[in-house]
């Protein structure tokens, strides 16, 4: 390969100051190595941006691989004599693993594929989860899709009018609140629906997510169009011996959480007792014994984060399925709605695919172009979807509080004796 | 070549037998080689379905879990952590593991990424894996492996000195910030996203590496409207935002541009089309009617004619108080507190002074547990404007749609200096 | 409606779109335009259309629409001939 072409990049450098990892440091120290021109031709794009405060790029229609309507995204680059080596610089979207856990054999071959087919750029990972390949020219994308289901058994992700790539929390591979098998729904569910992943079925995009616990470290309440929180219905299972641990200083609060400001001696009752929401906890001084009213909690984790050698989430699990999460473009930002309160979701998750496909029938023939599902249920109503679309008994936990004005639609069908009168008859009781 | 083609087959057997769940073994995909030519012999341009698989998935996830977390998997009892970024898991079997974890720039190259393969097949026999956000985790099962590979770490630097694994993210400090690509590689961003980034991080990293915040503080990022990232439901975020119209190359536009399409894309119906005379010649294009706007920059994906960045205009928006955990109090939206900062690059220094400002006034005020937003509700917004010094204006006043629920509908505020800015002329 | 009638349809409310200017149409319209299909089935005709080289998808940056190959603003938008 013939010598690369450095640019003068005074501002970009500067980034190379600092303790953080510097992203500068490394694709210099790796366009050096590897005698990559598209490494060099990057920074200089983004030393011309730092001067021009706008961004050189340009975007392609190219949206996949053959038969795929998603996976890709089409960049060129503004400044094609300047910094020809970028000129063409599209990503692939790589489906990452459940839980994200991988083996260095795998990632290697990865690595060597992406040094050889692009720029050598990923980004581990992409917001919704995928692994972003960074850069790489038209001719390259085939063989890079066939690089990676050849040579790896590895996938696109979702981009477009899809389902996007699933993502869920670490799960029951390493965190003891996972009140659901996350990792094992994530991959059931992106396998049985590759279909509707890979090619465009939809009026938008479509989003899992699934967190383990409400903590919902995936932030799946904000983000999917339907998000699976794990939950429990009965007791708080309770260790006296180590609550009382806990009070006595002899076990850390939050598990080391805030070990690093002195906040005084852990108070049970200040921090446990009045913190919780549902107001259901009493600690006995004199017995030395807490006491949960499991009636009354709303599940918010707070009292087993703080003391997590005394407090597991109660035995009787499941999921909270919620619908409509959206980013703000274009009716505003939604969170995720209460749909099933509580579901045992039982493997091989039959009965939750059908149910999604019933939700996805009715967008398809309901949706407007570019409309969320979040969207289209405020447009007919949270009621309506309940009753009319899915099926579901409409309950108070679907709502904050119930409507505050009367205007309710009725139907006819639910008025005795129809909306057909007789004004004639009316006139007799009433006279004009 | 052609026995290359035929092992790939043969693997391939083995993984259509499995349906691709390998559990005890991993797929021996990952142990054959590279080669570099192979999809060019199985790839035909002319008959692109020939050789194609398609919808595999991601490879199960089951074959990269460590045999520990395989064992334990589901029988967790409970964690500890030890020291920031040091997180100690204790399972019902009794087993002990450390997850150690790092804070990564998320744009990266395969070079930093095999460095990352080459800790893990050094301490934890190849097994890592990344969190939601950005952070990569090792985990080891013994004390001494944890001692040697926290060492190990720490002295793993970039030339210009910056670690390459700082360790953190932790508990009650501030983890890495969720991101988008910025002018590394979008085409409608307002700002860039790694700089930022980096600049942020850089002045926040005792936060990252330490427990002694009020609560876990989340940042994030998006450079613009369409906000990949998860901002809006973050403690402290930064939205990059456009401030003026797209422009309108009518030379040029019905040569690079369908006109119908670039109609449909914009959101809010803000484009006609439209006739001009340019030299005697009619070129047909488009107008946009500016005050419906709201730069969002869709059309310019559609129509390079269309430019919509603008060096001056452009700039940064700050968001607090939002979460998305249902801990203690129910998930909530971020809300807008500097509507506007410009783009300083490199290093961005108004945002960075604010962030740091609002993050440092949160830490001194609020109580243990409090995130941002619950601070700011228990002490009232206005206090917050006080607190932390941030000029309110009316562009902090909602007037989007629903805009009326932030409106204040009771007697019920605080006398902070505000009230006596109000002056009523007569 | 069996599936190769179907596809025939899609084919055609692309074509009418074409002739009005319109080169790229998305799944939603080519459903309102064919109300009697079930929209899953036109969107696996569509797809399978794609399939055969018969359309095409076109990317918006967020969503996907379909066209006819080489038909309109193409693939590489953002490398237009400096020559046109
Ligand atoms: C009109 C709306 C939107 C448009 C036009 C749009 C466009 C884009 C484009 C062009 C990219 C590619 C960036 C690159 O790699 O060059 C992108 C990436 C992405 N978008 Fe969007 N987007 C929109 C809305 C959204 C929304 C609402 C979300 C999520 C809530 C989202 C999530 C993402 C994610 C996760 C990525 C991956 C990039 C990353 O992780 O940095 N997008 N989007
Ligand atoms: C200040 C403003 C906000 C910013 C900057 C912002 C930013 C973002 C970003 C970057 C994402 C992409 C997450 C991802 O897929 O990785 C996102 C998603 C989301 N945001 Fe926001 N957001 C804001 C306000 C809101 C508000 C007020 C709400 C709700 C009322 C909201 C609800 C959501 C939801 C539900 C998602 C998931 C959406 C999806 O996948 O399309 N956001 N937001
Ligand atoms: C179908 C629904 C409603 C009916 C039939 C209704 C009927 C009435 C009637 C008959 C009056 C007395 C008018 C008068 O003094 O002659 C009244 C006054 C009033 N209504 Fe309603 N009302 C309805 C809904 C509501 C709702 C939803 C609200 C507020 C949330 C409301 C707020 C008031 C108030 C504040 C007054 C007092 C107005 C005044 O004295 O100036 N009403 N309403
Ligand atoms: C379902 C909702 C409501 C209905 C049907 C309703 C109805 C009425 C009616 C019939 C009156 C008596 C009018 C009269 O003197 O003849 C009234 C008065 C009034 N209502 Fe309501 N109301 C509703 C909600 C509210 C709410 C939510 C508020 C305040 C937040 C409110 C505030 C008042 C006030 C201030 C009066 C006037 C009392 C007075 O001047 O003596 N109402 N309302
Ligand atoms: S969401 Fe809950 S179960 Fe999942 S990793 Fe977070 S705390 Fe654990
Ligand atoms: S989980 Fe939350 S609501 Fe339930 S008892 Fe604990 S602190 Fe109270
Ligand atoms: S937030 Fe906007 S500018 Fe940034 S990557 Fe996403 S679409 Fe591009
Ligand atoms: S920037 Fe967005 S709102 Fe403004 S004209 Fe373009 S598409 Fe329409």
């Amino acid at each position: 390969m013939s010598e690369v072409k450095k640019h003068d990049t005074p501002m970009v450098d500067e980034l190379k100051k600092g303790p953080w990892p510097s992203f500068v440091d490394d694709i210099y120290t790796y366009g050096e190595k590897h005698k990559k021109q598209a490494c060099f031709d990057i920074m200089g794009q983004l030393e011309l941006s730092y001067k021009h405060k706008e961004t050189h790029w340009k975007h392609g229609g190219i949206v996949g691989v053959f038969g795929y309507g998603g996976g890709v995204i089409g960049r060129y680059s503004d400044q094609q004599d300047k910094f020809p080596a970028i000129w063409a610089f599209h990503t692939l979207r790589v489906h990452h693993t459940a839980g994200k856990w991988y083996h260095t054999s795998a990632l290697r071959k990865l690595c060597e594929m992406w040094d050889h087919r692009g720029s050598g750029l990923v980004n581990f990972h992409g917001s919704t989860g995928d692994l972003v390949l960074i850069g790489t020219t038209t001719e390259q994308l085939e063989p890079t899709f066939f690089d990676l289901t050849h040579q790896l058994h590895w996938d696109l992700g979702g981009s477009g009018s899809n389902l996007r790539s699933p993502a869920c929390c670490m799960g029951k591979s390493l965190c003891e609140w996972c009140l659901y098998d996350v990792q094992d729904l994530d991959y059931e569910l992106t396998m049985h629906f590759q279909d509707e992943l890979h090619r465009p079925a939809f009026p938008y995009k479509f989003k899992f997510k699934f967190s383990g616990c409400p903590l919902d470290c995936v932030a799946a309440i904000a983000r999917a169009d339907l998000s699976f929180i794990g939950i429990w219905r009965d007791e708080i299972q309770i260790d006296q011996e180590a609550v009382r641990a806990y009070v006595n200083g002899e076990l850390k609060p939050n598990a080391g959480a805030f070990s690093d400001r002195d906040w005084g001696p852990f108070d049970i009752q200040k921090e446990v007792i009045e913190r919780c929401p549902g107001k259901c906890m009493y600690w006995d001084e004199k017995e030395q014994k807490l006491y949960i009213n499991n009636e009354d909690c709303v599940k918010c984790m707070h009292c087993i984060a703080v003391m997590p050698e005394a407090l597991k989430p109660g035995k009787d699990r499941g999921v909270c399925l919620l619908i409509g999460a959206k980013a703000p473009i274009l009716e505003g930002a939604q969170l995720s709605t209460v749909l099933v309160p509580f579901w045992r979701p039982e493997p091989p998750y039959d009965d939750i695919k059908e149910f999604i496909y019933k939700i996805w029938d009715f967008w398809m023939e309901n949706g407007k172009n570019r409309e969320r599902i979040g969207e289209l249920i405020q447009r007919i109503g949270l009621n309506r979807f309940l009753t009319e679309v899915v099926g579901i008994k409409p309950i108070p936990q679907h709502v904050r509080v119930p409507r505050d004005n009367p205007y309710i639609f009725w139907k006819e069908e639910e008025v005795p004796g129809g909306w057909q009168r007789d004004i004639k008859e009316f006139r007799k009781r009433h006279p004009a | 070549m052609a026995d290359v083609v035929e092992r790939l087959k043969e693997l391939w057997g083995k993984y259509d037998e499995l349906e691709g769940k390998f559990k005890d073994e991993m797929d021996p995909i990952y142990q054959e080689p590279y080669y570099p030519d192979a999809a060019e012999k199985l790839y035909n341009p002319d008959k692109p379905m020939q050789n194609r698989v398609t919808d595999i998935g991601p490879p199960y996830y089951w074959q990269f879990l460590p045999p520990v977390v395989k064992k334990n998997y589901g029988q967790w009892k409970s964690h500890e952590i030890i020291q920031p970024g040091v997180i100690k898991r204790v399972a019902e079997s009794g087993d002990v593991i450390y997850v150690v974890r790092c804070g990564t720039p998320r744009l990266e190259t395969t070079d930093y990424i095999r460095e990352i393969c080459e800790i893990a097949d050094k301490y934890c026999d190849g097994y890592v894996r990344w969190t939601t956000r950005n952070n990569v985790e090792f985990i080891v099962d013994s004390e001494e492996k944890l001692k040697a590979l926290l060492e190990d770490l720490k002295n793993r630097k970039h030339p210009g000195g910056s670690y390459k694994f700082p360790i953190g993210g932790t508990g009650a400090g501030v983890s890495n910030i969720v991101h988008t690509q910025g002018w590394i590689h979008c085409h409608t961003p307002a700002i860039d996203a790694s700089g930022v980034v980096k600049s942020i991080m850089d002045e926040l990293f005792e936060y990252f590496g330490s427990h002694k915040l009020p609560a876990k503080t989340r940042l994030a990022l998006a450079c613009c409207l369409n906000m990949c990232g998860a901002v809006h439901c973050s403690d402290i975020a930064i939205v990059g935002i456009h401030r003026k119209p797209p422009m309108v190359e009518d030379e040029r536009l019905q040569h690079v541009c369908e006109i119908p399409l670039v109609i449909a894309a914009c959101p809010l119906g803000a484009i006609k089309p439209a006739t001009v005379e340019i030299d005697g010649q009619k070129k047909k294009t488009v107008r946009v009617n500016a005050s419906r706007c709201m730069f969002c920059g869709n059309c310019y994906t559609m129509c390079p004619a269309m430019p919509i960045a603008d060096g001056e205009g452009d700039g940064i928006a700050i968001v607090v108080g939002g979460k998305v955990s249902n801990r203690i109090s129910a998930p909530k939206f971020s809300r807008v507190v500097i509507p506007y900062i410009p783009n300083e690059p490199p290093r961005w220094p108004t945002t960075v002074k604010w962030i740091k400002k609002i993050l440092e006034t949160y830490a001194e005020h609020a109580n243990k547990y409090e995130r941002v937003g619950d601070w700011i509700e228990r002490i009232g917004w206005e206090k917050f404007f006080e607190l932390t010094e941030i000029p309110f204006t009316e562009k902090s006043i909602d007037d989007y749609r629903l805009a009326y629920t932030t409106y204040r509908t009771t007697t019920h505020f605080k006398f902070t200096k505000h009230v006596d800015e109000v002056k009523i002329e007569v | 409606m069996d599936k190769e009638e179907l596809k025939q349809k899609i084919l055609e409310v692309i074509e009418a779109r074409v002739k009005k200017g319109k080169s790229k149409v998305y799944l939603k319209d080519i459903q309102r335009d064919i109300p009697d299909a079930k929209a899953r089935d036109i969107k696996k005709a569509a797809n399978e259309l794609v399939q055969e080289g018969k359309l095409e998808y076109f990317s918006t940056g967020s969503t996907v629409m379909f066209g006819l190959p080489g038909v309109g603003m193409g693939l590489e938008a953002g490398s237009e001939d400096p020559n046109k």
